[in-house]
């Protein structure tokens, strides 16, 4: 009998206490579904972190501007001021009476000539009581860059003859109330004013001594420079209020750039979301990057520790 | 069918009757219960070549049944025989045991390995041969268990033991030769 035959026949049978042992054990979860639970965990944080980011930053719609040519677009009373008018259809104003009101408008239109369209929307302008205030054209990118100013009154007619000139392809209106600004401006007048007044009389007191004299006239002067300017800046804001601005942007087929599309709110929650998520990796990509040298120092001491482990396990087995 | 049940019917394995509620218990690693009752005998009898102490066997054996029940979800069949798969954790955990032994022994500064072997190394076994077995090296009683007790082929021995075939076919040998020369 072969040794071989010798051993098989007396192979060690376990005892069955040890099998008993064995048959005992537990499941346990696995480490692994732990790492897939929290990695899970973690990818549910960032993303509802980034839905709610977009929630938040996305916000109403602002509706100060009227974008594009609705049949009759409508802005909101209490949107800027309490007396902003409507804006109707081809750029209609119903001018408040009673407020001073800026109005600002922008029109992009796409046109066949560029240069005769330049002249004739000057033109208007000028048939209508107003100026072109900067006309800048270029001729290699065929567009032309205008920013005309016409009378309030005016400025519903100003805009069905601009959007004649061509086809429109964007168009924005806005109005901001001045009267806010005016009243301020008239009441540090006023004050300056009386203060001028009550300088003036002090001055002219006979008994005044010089030193006082001297602080006196030149707390005057400041306060009639000061005078000066607000009667400047309300002269602006008054002006502001009765031309309104109409920036209007020619170009060709080609030259015209095609109109931002304005998404919803669904659709810019989800571009806020998903610049969010793309913060989100970055900063993990950031630490990645910045952990990689320690990552690798470890992973270099751990090839080296198993290399050594393997070493003396063929040592501890001769 | 799992390989382990396909193998239980092949041999005609007729499990202990502990083991027929082993499913319901071990839940979805019931394939595990099956690969108990048959490779058990087999890592036990390969622990105790390897380590020469029958207790420390059982102790390492069920230490290895309780890390592959661990990891039984990872074990791919494709790669190996679940046998294979045991012994490889089997090696780790005996390595492990070694290391453990030699610290033990350094600091009780006892270097006498046959005073740790009281017990009768085989059950049967002829005197002569016992005692051969004993003085072969532990990498020499492993690779005898692997490739004649467990019948392991070459290939999935050296890959236990992580060596080459053709060194664990040398040691084979040579492990062979001094057992005949001295039984």
């Amino acid at each position: 009998m072969s040794v071989e035959a010798v051993l098989r026949a007396h192979a060690p049978q376990a005892p069955e206490s040890l099998r008993a042992r064995v048959l005992e054990l537990e499941p346990r979860r696995m480490p692994s579904r732990r790492l897939v639970l929290v990695l899970a965990v973690a990818l549910v944080a960032a993303v509802a972190a980034a839905v709610v980011h977009g929630l938040v930053s996305s916000g109403p719609a602002p509706q100060q501007v009227v974008r594009g040519f609705a049949p009759h677009v409508e802005l909101a009373p209490s949107v800027k001021s309490p007396a902003v008018p409507s804006v109707s259809a081809g750029g209609s104003v119903g001018a408040a009476t009673t407020r001073l009101q800026q109005y600002e408008a922008s029109l992009e239109l796409r046109v066949k000539d560029v240069p005769n369209a330049t002249t004739r929307a000057t033109r208007i302008a000028a048939a209508l009581g107003g100026y072109a205030q900067s006309v800048q054209y270029s001729s290699s990118s065929k567009s032309a860059y205008l920013v005309l100013r016409v009378p309030v009154p005016d400025v519903k007619t100003a805009i069905a003859r601009l959007t004649a000139l061509g086809t429109i392809v964007s168009q924005n209106l806005s109005v901001t109330d001045l009267e806010h600004d005016l009243q301020v401006e008239s009441t540090q007048i006023a004050q300056l004013r009386r203060t001028i007044a009550a300088l003036e009389a002090a001055l002219r007191n006979p008994s005044l001594p010089d030193a006082q004299r001297v602080i006196l006239q030149i707390r005057l002067a400041n306060a009639k420079r000061a005078l000066n300017e607000r009667l400047n800046a309300r002269t602006g804001t008054i002006a502001a209020g009765q031309t309104a601005r109409i920036s209007v942007e020619l170009g060709t087929k080609h030259a015209v750039v095609p109109p931002a599309h304005r998404p919803g709110r669904l659709g810019r929650i989800v571009h806020s979301a998903v610049g969010f998520l793309g913060l989100e990796a970055a900063i993990a990509l950031y630490a990645l990057i910045a952990l990689s040298p320690l990552a690798l120092v470890a992973a270099l001491f751990w090839s080296l520790r198993e290399a050594r482990r393997r070493r003396d396990d063929r040592l501890v087995m001769e | 069918m799992t390989i382990g049940r396909r193998r239980a019917v092949k041999k005609g394995v007729n499990a202990a009757s502990t083991l027929l509620d082993a499913p319901r218990r071990l839940g979805r690693n019931a394939g595990f219960a099956e690969v108990v009752a048959e490779e058990l005998d087999a890592v036990y009898g390969y622990l105790v070549y390897l380590t020469g102490d029958r207790s420390a066997a059982e102790d390492l054996a069920a230490e290895t049944f309780e890390k592959a029940f661990r990891t039984w979800r990872r074990f791919d069949p494709r790669r190996g025989s679940p046998r294979t798969w045991l012994c490889r954790i089997a090696h780790n955990v005996a390595i492990d045991w070694f290391r453990s032994e030699a610290r033990r022994r350094k600091r009780e500064d006892t270097y006498a390995q046959q005073q740790d072997i009281v017990d009768e190394f085989v059950d049967g076994l002829p005197g002569p041969l016992e005692q051969a077995l004993r003085e072969l090296s532990p990498a020499e009683r492993e690779v005898v268990a692997l490739r004649v007790l467990l019948d392991l082929d070459g290939p999935s021995a050296s890959r236990v033991l992580g060596i080459s075939q053709t060194a664990c076919s040398t040691r084979l040998s040579r492990a062979l030769k001094r057992l005949e020369e001295k039984a």
